[in-house]
């Protein structure tokens, strides 16, 4: 394993995205913070800019207006970075599947970016906050 | 100094300051994690983030100066290494002149001043926020750490060399003390602290100033901060607080300085709100230009009269 | 004015109407022909007077709908007015928005989603539709496809209009606006703000939604009855207990059921528990917009234990998917009772530290008190709902107006505030959050026995609306039934959607750094604040949401060097 990949995994700042979705995986991403979760002990830190960012947490459906920014931050995040979909949403639009104005899967949308992009699902409506934390840790130690 | 050791000293000195940086910075994120009753990252949180930034890809934005963008966090963090570098030549090695406060001074201007220029050269809105944010409070704060270093000046009888003031501890003294806590709060500004971390948001290196920089140029940063952590408490301690020892009670003592100088800015860290620009530049020029004054007039009479307390 | 006063009031206006019918004491369904519909909407506005709820377009088979739906809060009524557009080519119909800033943005809506020109409207731009949607296709007109193609992609049906920049109204920019961020590490929903500032002072603010417009309306169309509540569950996820019991009130009204007497009481309970969580969260995110990062730390610490609670009853701790058509789900289990009532004494503890915290802190009265008022007056117009209303001294409360689920048999006090300013609804929630626990005990002590579902044949035609107390403010859902298994037509209002608005009444005239507070003060399902910019109109400066949030908490800091105030304390909660 390379040192890159080492260090990635021991400290990973993820940058949260919301692309379209009902504010529960939001909120449950926040809560990942607040001291009952506390995702910074395992060297996890929610940063300010993608660019920062070694993660993206994609949560919500992918609208056809969140769309375009969506692939703007995915372009803004320095690489190597793995995209985390957060939500039953992200990973297959969900119930929202027949929306007009849905344009996801958010996978596709990030493939259509980068088709090499690492891209790890945490499903669950919404996933709760251990089930993140698994989640994270269980794609990290697959790369 | 024997050869052996001299060399010795050359290997270890820029890695330890490093380590020694990196482990203050873990401390500031630990004690805050705890007030909030989180349990903080691990010890060697920060080494991981910067290890890891280094191996990430760095972005240079399409409106921004390459070349500045890339080499100010390079000046920046030569800057404080060398200034570290002295200081631990001075306190360590106590050889004869190689640097004096007037060189210091500059090199401590140099951090700032490379953060002006690579945010600015990235080209992008909200960096341009920081950017004048940073600027006016650089031009708050360094006016009144010129004087504070003045009155030291005057209570070590003229003297400019690190070493000689080293040996001496003008804190010691009614001028001095102003002096050094004006100087204490230049440097909570110069490290970016709260109150006075205008530019930078504190979660991070720097929320505003920062935003477009990835990868290794951002690990630059953090580093140079990491150090600054190290390089600056430690100036304070030359300076104001009689130096460094490199033996027994005196090396204890010397690192006692150097916690409480830290335990102090933490302090301050935590028990303050955030302050307006406008506000620290009234606070910087106004409040602390009259303690300056008074201090500066004090050590006068103190060293016309040789009355050392003064 | 009781229910037959306000029956004699609404036959003043009969010449204009077609018909009125009333299936209900509490239902009434007037109906016109669309070029009435100014005369009649500005009467049942002005003179009755009635509060505007909203506005649905539906697209029947021969002509176009307009429903207007207003409350009469006195008694609990829901007047509906139905307005017929004959004419199918050129659909139009006269704007109410000049006489009422509440519809104006539903009258945007309404012109996306249907094509329907609103005459005299004061700013018909895009709403809820993407910059590039295309031109010309109205996703909720019978006939409609959904585009298939993005437009730099291949395939689209109709000529591509370029972004218009909706956003963009007041001032020309000499810089863009950075589209993608300025993102904060808090950032949650996806909504635009621009405020125009002169100096400090905000003198416009315009909004941009669309982000996170899903088209749950269209979907709910392809479901079938029982399976609606788990998408409108979805619509917000700290409301996921209040939009799918509005919807299941309103089929249960269509289809006359009445749920088991033990399903009602657990619906309430359920709700309740949600208010508290999602009060309780708006007082951390508040505290970190004034820069008490600490109290955002510990409110969402406190708020936990509610998680849980609702966790063991439903099985999941939000999204709880419990409530259906004639019933529950899920029943609370006996058991379960003592666990909750001492989780409940728990939280009703810190929760009392807390607000006394707050309530005696002269920093947060420095700070709050004052600032972002909306005043009544303005608060009707807007039609505002909830919190926002009740710390305006409009007191107004679905669970006490109209009674639905078990809150008619409790006792409970509804909250009221007069100043109207971010302190005033921070008071209402804190105070309302102690309610929600008085309701909880009193209904788990009164939990009937029984089974807690019913059996529902089939949903016979007809239309009905529903609504409840969401966290919020009032959730309103309009349902018709043409006697299949689906949903003809299904119109949602959540309680940011007219609360939101009313920004433009509270926020100018306000500093800039009071703004973020401002916003929050809505609690605009979960905070729409993260995107931000502000344009100032001499200097083109284009402050992003960390300068707002920064300012907003150097003020708190000002106020509290001006006061000398102590740090608040943790020990302090």
């Amino acid at each position: 394993m390379s040192w890159k990949i080492w260090s990635l995994k021991k400290s990973p700042w993820v940058f949260h995205v919301n692309a379209g979705a009902c504010n529960n995986c939001d909120i449950e991403i926040v809560n990942l913070l607040t001291p009952k979760f506390d995702v910074e002990r395992l060297g996890i830190k929610l940063v300010g800019s993608p660019r920062h960012a070694d993660a993206l947490l994609v949560t919500g459906v992918g609208t056809r207006q969140a769309v375009p920014r969506l692939k703007e931050v995915y372009r803004q995040t320095a690489k190597p970075c793995v995209v985390f979909l957060v939500g039953a949403c992200s990973c297959g639009t969900g119930i929202f599947h027949e929306g007009y104005h849905v344009e996801g899967p958010v996978d596709k949308i990030i493939r259509e970016e980068d088709p090499n992009a690492i891209i790890a699902y945490v499903p669950g409506c919404p996933p709760k906050p251990e089930a993140m934390i698994s989640g994270i840790v269980k794609a990290l130690s697959a790369l | 100094m024997s050869v052996p050791l001299n060399i010795l000293f050359w290997v270890v000195v820029i890695p330890g300051t490093v380590i020694l940086g990196l482990v203050a910075c873990w401390i500031v994120r630990k004690v805050s994690a705890l007030v909030q009753w989180r349990v903080g990252p691990p010890l060697c949180q920060p080494l991981y983030d910067i290890m890891k930034l280094m191996g990430k890809e760095i972005l240079v934005p399409q409106d921004a100066q390459r070349t500045v963008f890339m080499a100010a966090p390079l000046v920046g963090l030569a800057g404080v290494l060398l200034l570290s570098m002295m200081l631990w030549r001075i306190t360590v090695a106590q050889t004869a002149f190689i640097g004096d406060i007037i060189v210091a001074i500059y090199l401590m201007v140099l951090p700032s001043l490379a953060l002006i220029l690579g945010s600015s050269a990235s080209g992008s809105p909200h960096a341009a926020i920081g950017t004048s944010r940073e600027m006016k409070l650089v031009m708050g704060y360094e006016l009144s750490l010129v004087l504070a270093f003045i009155v030291v000046i005057i209570k070590t009888g003229g003297q400019l060399d690190l070493a000689t003031i080293a040996q001496q501890a003008p804190a010691l003294s009614i001028s001095g003390m102003l002096a050094f806590l004006v100087a204490l709060l230049c440097v909570q500004a110069k490290l970016g602290f709260v109150p006075f971390d205008i530019a930078e948001a504190e979660t991070e290196v720097a929320g505003g100033v920062l935003i477009e920089y990835s990868g290794a140029l951002l690990a630059v940063w953090k580093v140079m901060h990491a150090v600054m952590l190290v390089a600056l408490p430690l100036f304070l301690v030359t300076v104001f607080l009689g130096g460094f020892g490199t033996t027994g009670w005196s090396l204890v003592w010397g690192i006692g300085k150097y916690v409480l100088i830290v335990v102090l800015l933490i302090l301050i860290k935590n028990t303050n709100p955030r302050v307006r620009i406008d506000q620290a530049m009234k606070f910087f020029w106004f409040y602390c230009g009259i303690a300056l004054v008074a201090a500066i007039i004090l050590a006068t009479i103190g060293s016309y009269y040789g009355i050392g307390w003064l | 004015m009781n229910q037959e006063e306000l029956n004699n009031k609404l036959s003043e206006i009969k010449d204009k109407l077609i018909a009125v019918e009333q299936p209900a004491d509490s239902r009434i369904y007037l109906t016109c022909e669309a070029e009435n519909s100014y005369a009649v909407n500005k009467f049942l506005f002005e003179d009755v007077p009635l509060r505007f709820v909203i506005a649905t377009g539906i697209d029947s088979d021969d002509c176009f709908e307009i429903l207007y739906h207003y409350a009469y809060d006195e008694t609990g009524c829901m007047v509906t007015l139905k307005a017929f557009i004959r004419d199918r080519e050129n659909p139009a119909i006269e704007s109410i928005a000049p006489f009422m800033p509440a519809a104006e943005w539903i009258e945007r809506e309404i012109h996306d989603i249907l094509g329907i020109e609103f005459k005299n409207h004061p700013d018909m731009r895009r709403l809820i539709l993407a910059d590039d949607w295309p031109e010309g296709i109205y996703p909720l007109r019978k006939d409609a496809k959904k585009p298939v193609k993005r437009p730099d992609g291949e395939v689209c049906s109709r000529p591509i209009v370029q972004s218009q920049s909706p956003a963009r109204r007041t001032v020309e920019l000499s810089k863009p606006v950075v589209a993608v961020g300025p993102f904060h590490p808090l950032q949650e929903e996806m909504e635009f703000f621009q405020l125009t500032v002169d100096g400090e002072i905000v003198t416009d603010i315009d909004m941009r939604i669309s982000y996170n417009h899903r088209g749950i309306e269209k979907i709910s169309e392809s479901l079938q009855f029982d399976q609606v509540p788990f998408l409108v569950s979805r619509i917000c996820g700290i409301c996921s207990a209040s939009h799918p019991l509005a919807y299941v009130q309103a089929v249960e009204d269509i289809a006359g059921v009445q749920p088991p007497e033990r399903a009602l009481y657990v619906r309430t309970i359920i709700n309740e528990l949600e208010r508290i969580h999602s009060h309780v969260l708006w007082v951390g995110l508040a505290g970190h917009f004034i820069g008490y990062d600490t109290v955002f730390m510990w409110a969402w610490k406190y708020r936990e234990p509610v998680l849980d609670l609702l966790e063991e009853i439903t099985g999941n701790r939000n999204n709880y998917g419990n409530v259906k058509v004639g019933g529950c789900r899920e029943d609370i289990p006996d058991e379960l009772t003592p666990k909750i009532l001492k989780e409940l004494d728990k939280i009703e503890k810190k929760m009392e530290m807390l607000t006394k915290a707050v309530l005696d802190d002269p920093i947060l009265h420095a700070r709050l008190k004052g600032v972002g008022i909306l005043t009544r007056e303005a608060a009707v117009d807007y039609a505002v709902t909830g919190p926002t209303a009740r710390g305006s001294d409009v007191g107004i409360d679905v669970r006490r107006d109209d009674p639905y689920a078990a809150y008619g048999a409790l006792d409970w006090n509804v909250i009221t505030q007069t100043e109207g300013d971010v302190f005033a609804k921070a008071v209402v929630r804190l105070l309302e959050t102690f309610e929600s626990i008085k309701i909880v005990r009193q209904a788990l002590k009164n939990l009937p026995d029984g089974p807690v579902t019913t059996e529902v044949k089939e949903i016979p035609p007809g239309e009905a609306v529903g609504h409840a107390e969401a966290p919020r403010g009032e959730t309103f859902h309009y349902v018709r039934s043409d006697g299949g298994n689906r949903p003809v037509r299904h119109k949602v209002r959540a309680p940011s959607y007219v609360n939101v608005p009313s920004f433009r009444a509270s926020c100018i005239g306000q500093h800039i750094a009071d703004v973020t507070i401002t916003l929050a003060a809505v609690d605009p399902c979960y905070s729409c604040t993260e995107r931000l910019a502000v344009v100032d109109q001499h200097k083109n400066v284009i402050h992003d949401y960390d300068t707002l949030l920064r300012l907003s908490r150097e003020k708190t800091a000002r106020i509290k060097k001006e006061m000398g105030a102590p740090e608040l304390k943790m020990e302090d909660l």
